[in-house]
């Protein structure tokens, strides 16, 4: 009888999963697995696949592949975003944790332009990088900077552009949420003991906060880390589309290209493949480091 | 609240949070004002941070000269269809995972875990073959069906807040005669209204902004949502390689203010669905 209750549970419990599971085989885990597959392939979305062996693979690392470009776009993408979303929110958390008045206005002030869609962003923000008419130029030549930088044309500071974009994004707000709240459970005990000591802001924010919230810290670096590989195209396809002269080509956006662009399929899910090994590692990482920061029951 | 400030510090604090609000507003802000200008005035030099006179007249264009309208049409449907799509699908699937002991629950958890960082890049191109056999290629349909089997992020935080309900509602429901579909619908769901809330937000959100597959799945200017309908852009008529900024700047200021104002009205449902995602329990 209780043997009978089980296995009617069992199936009840996978009744309710059905929709996930059926969502998991068709748009995630199968997709997953066909990737490999046709990354072994050569086609042009007619005709059949035709087998390929590991030339895509080797392709990728010969003269005039655009692969390894591509991969140090990602790279650099994911430092300069997650290291900016990370900085500024913590910032603007600590800012908004504050004992002043009108709390609320100034969350919604620095939350507000997160729910922005990416191509608004993108823009107003070339207008506003624009050489010779954006405002960012005018506003350094009027505090007395001479340099008037070409800022999404030129190999370096396009980086720098993206970089401030990125204080913009939702992935900045969203970390500056989780910030806020982690700042407020910090236990108020380790604040006046801090106090009583006769420690400074800095003193007590390096001694106190930090150690408090470190484990945060560490959540929103790994799953920046993992969201940059998502939000990378939004960002870079409406602001540079890659350029200047490929400088931001990022992975996503190098994949798109040659599957919808060149119909070269198996190149692109050669990419795909890769793309999803990197982000297969950091999201292993985030599983060991957040055994131990993060507790989901 | 025992410490008392010096004033001086107040006077700082709100310096800080002062100018920061500024910087960071100041895009929109920038939008706004762009949108209400000439053509000519947008180039102007030096730039003013206000335009000389207002050219409401840009708006009229973008909603009587462009798609906009019909842009705006499409992501509703996209927003509407996948919001319903997922509430269902992802509560119901949440259901047994917080509430059910059965075989392979943590197995089924710690998958549904790590799908939700996978790219949507890297499983894109086998999606577009089957919507491509299917058929549906230049239609909405490869955004909406999807959305009807579970978001795995949802998931998680319906999971989330249905664990906090007492299990003890359920053995009492069950006592009164219902069965497992009845204690979700009857019990579970009205208990769990303010989560249906956060992931109606958050799903409105994420539809307005989506840029990915829009531009994969639809070439039709009469099927684009905003995102992509916005990127093809306003061109000066006679010269294409030319920008009419101030409709550009219009037209963005259409797409920032409804998520803006969806913000304002649901910020603490909008919060409190992010930070499950970061905070223990």
């Amino acid at each position: 009888m209780q043997k009978v209750k089980g296995i009617k549970n069992n199936l009840s419990a996978y009744g309710f999963l059905s929709p996930w599971f059926i969502g998991f085989v068709l748009f995630i885990g199968g997709p997953i697995i066909a990737s490999i597959v046709l990354s072994f392939t050569r086609w042009n979305l007619l005709g059949t696949p035709e087998f390929f062996g590991l030339q895509n693979y080797v392709n990728m690392f010969m003269p005039g592949s655009g692969f390894l470009n591509s991969l140090r776009a990602t790279l650099f993408y994911t430092v300069i975003s997650v290291t900016v979303s990370v900085f500024a929110s913590l910032f603007m958390a600590v800012l908004l944790n504050f004992r002043v008045k009108f709390r609320g206005i100034f969350q919604f002030c620095f939350f507000a332009p997160a729910v922005m869609p990416t191509v608004a962003l993108a823009f107003v923000f070339q207008l506003i990088f624009n050489q010779h008419m954006g405002i960012l130029n005018y506003g350094l030549s009027r505090l007395g900077i001479a340099i008037q930088p070409n800022w999404l044309n030129d190999p370096f500071w396009v980086w720098v552009s993206m970089g401030i974009v990125t204080v913009f994004t939702y992935s900045t707000g969203q970390m500056m949420l989780i910030f806020n709240a982690a700042l407020k459970d910090v236990p108020q005990a380790q604040y006046e003991a801090a106090d009583v000591e006769g420690a400074n802001f800095f003193q007590r924010f390096w001694h106190v906060t930090i150690p408090n919230i470190s484990p945060i810290i560490l959540f929103n670096v790994v799953v920046g880390t993992v969201n940059s590989f998502n939000t990378a195209f939004s960002i870079v396809f409406p602001l540079t589309n890659g350029g200047p002269a490929n400088e931001t080509m990022v992975l996503s956006l190098e994949l798109y290209n040659s599957a919808f662009g060149m119909f070269n399929m198996g190149h692109a899910s050669a990419v795909a493949t890769v793309l999803f090994v990197i982000v297969a590692i950091v999201g292993a990482l985030q599983f060991r480091l957040s055994k131990k920061a993060v507790h989901y029951d | 609240m025992n410490r008392k400030k010096p004033i001086w510090v107040s006077c700082l604090q709100y310096a800080l949070l002062i100018t920061v609000a500024l910087f960071m507003i100041f895009p929109i802000f920038w939008i706004f004002s762009n949108s209400l200008r000439t053509l000519p005035g947008i180039s102007h030099f030096p730039p003013r941070l206000l335009p000389e006179e207002l050219m409401f007249e840009n708006y009229v264009e973008v909603l009587r000269g462009s798609n906009a309208l019909i842009y705006f049409r499409n992501t509703m449907i996209l927003i509407v269809a996948n919001t319903v799509g997922t509430l269902i699908s992802s509560s119901f699937v949440a259901y047994p995972l917080a509430r059910m002991n059965f075989k392979g629950r943590n197995f089924v958890f710690a998958l549904i875990i790590a799908t939700m960082m996978v790219p949507a890049v890297t499983t894109i191109i086998p999606q577009f073959i089957i919507f491509r056999t299917l058929g549906w290629l230049d239609s909405l349909w490869p955004m909406i069906v999807p959305g009807f089997f579970a978001f795995p992020y949802n998931v998680f935080l319906f999971r989330q807040f249905f664990m906090t309900i007492p299990k003890e509602l359920d053995e009492a429901a069950k006592m009164d005669g219902c069965n497992k579909l009845q204690v979700f619908t009857v019990m579970i769901v009205p208990l769990a209204k303010p989560i249906f809330i956060t992931v109606t937000v958050l799903s409105s959100i994420w539809w307005w902004n989506e840029l990915f597959l829009p531009l994969i799945y639809v070439q039709s200017h009469h099927l684009r949502p905003l995102t992509t309908g916005a990127l093809a852009g306003f061109r000066v008529p006679g010269s294409p390689h030319m920008i009419q900024w101030n409709l550009q700047m219009a037209m963005a200021t259409l797409m920032i203010i409804p998520p803006m104002i969806l913000y304002l009205v649901a910020s603490k449902h909008l919060v409190q669905g992010i930070k499950a995602t970061g905070l223990k329990d």
